[in-house]
């Protein structure tokens, strides 16, 4: 091929948004074994991320006798495709109650959150003559915290720990989604603002009938991110009310049922064997069935807005 | 209206008639904050008390640095920190190379399906809550689990190895554990910053006869190399006091010698683990371990700046 003619495919190449390598030159073998490698990798890991919950989807759905006895993966369901698990669910009272306690909490707590997350955050774009005031004092919570015990002390001390208040509040939202909230709102045009302030609208309507829905982008992203984050977290629930059986999310309930997995494949009890796995489905199938109609939306908001976790 | 702006000396008075509503909307944010952060910062101070919940923390008897002394006199912390520090080293190389490696595996790869398929597969471990990760470990991992099956092929006993004490194995187990979680998760900031290296850079290299390795190495690692040390420091800070939450889920009296760290050894001195409480020692551990995060935060952001000119802060 000439360098007339490279240039020429070169430059067909950089219309189409792919890169260069493979059109212009014949990729050598070394290459294409490399090439073959990376695909099996990348194959590797896709497959090794959803075996474990291939494993616990097939394991709900099998005799719950077979499966007690049975050792290794299980690639599809043994002894037969039975619902057992799942109709236990429904009569067993604690994952019921479980289930109950977590959705109020993932509710309240993330709607607690966006409340605190988008007044705050509204507060901090303002000019004011305490701006500066205002997000060091919340800066200054993502460098510098208590520690585990001096915060419980304090959950204690205003009476939380065993009532619900004790999960919902502590863990609702953090510096990190106020600074977030505080950057939509500063990217919004100000003379959207200016406008409703000569109109003569308060700080109040301004925020929750102009700038909030400008701002949902962002918002949205609080709320996804705080529904999965409420959903899985047990923590908080296990250092508050871990007395308080009837207050266990649906976490703490799988936890236990995890740590005694080993009794009960000592006594034999193969219904209460299946019911983990049964458990476990109910409790992630929401999230990861949920979670890649969001997909773009939370990637966007890695790269822009750097959510750790 | 943008009375900031025009007149830079307002007056309180100015300031509260036209802010007011500001200021009631940050209220609830600072009850937040003031009571679930900045009172328990004060609460250090138990660290240095003979800490009685009766007597509060005015009422408790002040004993300087004895909770220190205790703390590193016992046996137990010292492991616990042993623990710590190599734990976090494996999360440091490991742990943080693994996200990196896949995306450039992902950058290499031609079919957008394909790539958009396995992206997709790979962030579903980071939505799955912890306390199923751990039950789903030691289901693997324990006497006849599937990936303990797996590696009697490679000629290890079949065995609970959650239950086994030697001493890498849990360091290893918790850092995989890590990697499986986070790998596609925290390989997104990569795959966006390599897709921003100029293509110009590429064409050039290509016509100059560069192999694909070749321009990986030479010219997309270095464009991303600033973002790299950038994670690299924000890593350093965190991996010695963040993300040892899941051991409590994990580990057992049996395996306390290895999987104890200062963050699990500061919860169960507290007596949330049933037990005696030690408010006093537990809150001098929780102490010890936040001044050696800052510490480290500060230093590698310190050298970084020197070094490479990139820094956080």
């Amino acid at each position: 091929m000439s360098s007339a003619e490279k240039k020429l495919k070169l430059k067909r190449v950089r219309k189409g948004d792919d890169r260069v390598s493979t059109m212009i030159e014949k990729p050598t073998k070394p290459e294409i074994a490399l090439n073959v490698i990376v695909i099996i990798l990348c194959g590797l890991v896709a497959f090794c991320s959803v075996i474990p919950m291939w494993y616990v989807l097939m394991s709900s759905l099998s005799d719950g006798q077979t499966l007690l006895a049975h050792k290794g993966m299980v690639w599809l369901p043994v002894g037969g495709i039975t619902f057992d698990g799942y109709k236990q669910i429904f009569a067993d009272s604690d994952i019921l109650i479980g289930y109950g306690n977590s959705i109020f909490y993932t509710v309240a707590a993330t709607a607690l959150g966006f409340f605190i997350s988008v007044t705050a955050g509204y507060a901090m774009s303002r000019p004011s003559k305490l701006q500066k005031f205002m997000t060091i004092f919340v800066m200054i919570t993502m460098m510098f915290g208590g520690g585990m015990v001096p915060t419980y002390l304090v959950v204690k001390a205003i009476g939380f720990v065993n009532t619900p208040l004790a999960v919902i509040v502590p863990g609702c939202t953090n510096a990190m989604f106020l600074i977030m909230m505080m950057n939509a709102f500063l990217s919004i045009p100000k003379d959207i603002y200016d406008a409703a302030r000569i109109d003569g609208a308060g700080h109040f309507r301004i925020l929750f009938i102009i700038m909030l829905p400008q701002a949902m982008n962002m918002g949205s992203v609080i709320i996804l991110n705080s529904v999965v984050g409420q959903w899985n977290s047990w923590l908080n629930a296990q250092l508050y009310v871990s007395q308080m059986r009837e207050l266990w999310p649906l976490q703490l309930f799988i936890k236990e049922m995890t740590a005694n997995a080993d009794n009960l494949m000592n006594t034999g009890d193969y219904s209460r064997y299946l019911i983990q796995f049964a458990s476990i489905v109910a409790a992630t199938l929401p999230i990861i069935v949920l979670f890649p109609f969001f997909q773009d939306k939370l990637e966007k908001a890695v790269i822009t807005g750097g959510v750790k976790e | 209206m943008a009375l900031h702006t025009k007149n830079k000396r307002v007056t309180w008075k100015a300031d509260i008639k036209q802010n007011w509503g500001v200021y009631v909307l940050f209220l609830p944010a600072f009850l937040f904050l003031f009571v679930l952060c900045y009172i328990p910062m004060f609460g250090i101070v138990t660290a240095f008390q003979n800490y009685k919940p009766a007597l509060g923390v005015f009422g408790s008897r002040w004993v300087g640095w004895d909770n220190f002394v205790e703390l590193f006199s016992g046996e137990r912390f010292l492991i616990a920190l042993r623990n710590t520090f190599f734990i976090g080293i494996l999360k440091l190389t490991i742990g943080f190379v693994a996200p990196i490696v896949f995306a450039f595996m992902l950058s290499m790869l031609g079919s957008k399906l394909y790539k958009r398929t396995v992206q997709t597969f790979s962030y579903m471990p980071n939505f799955v809550a912890a306390v199923v990760v751990c039950s789903l470990l030691s289901q693997f991992l324990g006497k006849d689990g599937p990936l303990t099956m797996f590696l009697t092929i490679f000629g290890a006993k079949n065995q609970n190895w959650l239950a086994n004490n030697r001493i890498p194995v849990f360091w290893l187990i918790y850092t995989f554990m890590g990697v499986w979680q986070g790998i596609g998760w925290g390989s997104i900031m990569y795959v966006a910053s390599i897709a921003t290296v100029n293509g110009d850079l590429h064409e050039a290299a290509a016509l100059d006869g560069a192999t694909k390795l070749q321009r990986m190495f030479k010219i997309t690692l270095p464009c991303i190399s600033p973002m790299i040390s950038m994670m690299f420091i924000l890593n350093v800070g965190l991996a010695f006091t963040q993300g040892y939450d899941s051991i409590l889920l994990l580990y057992m009296p049996a395996t306390w010698d290895v999987a104890d760290t200062v963050y699990t050894y500061t919860y169960r001195i507290a007596g949330f683990q049933g037990g005696m409480a030690d408010y006093g020692v537990s809150a001098a551990s929780g102490l010890f371990q936040s001044v050696i995060g800052s510490i480290l935060l500060v230093g590698s952001n310190w050298i970084s700046k020197k070094r490479m000119g990139s820094s956080l802060f």
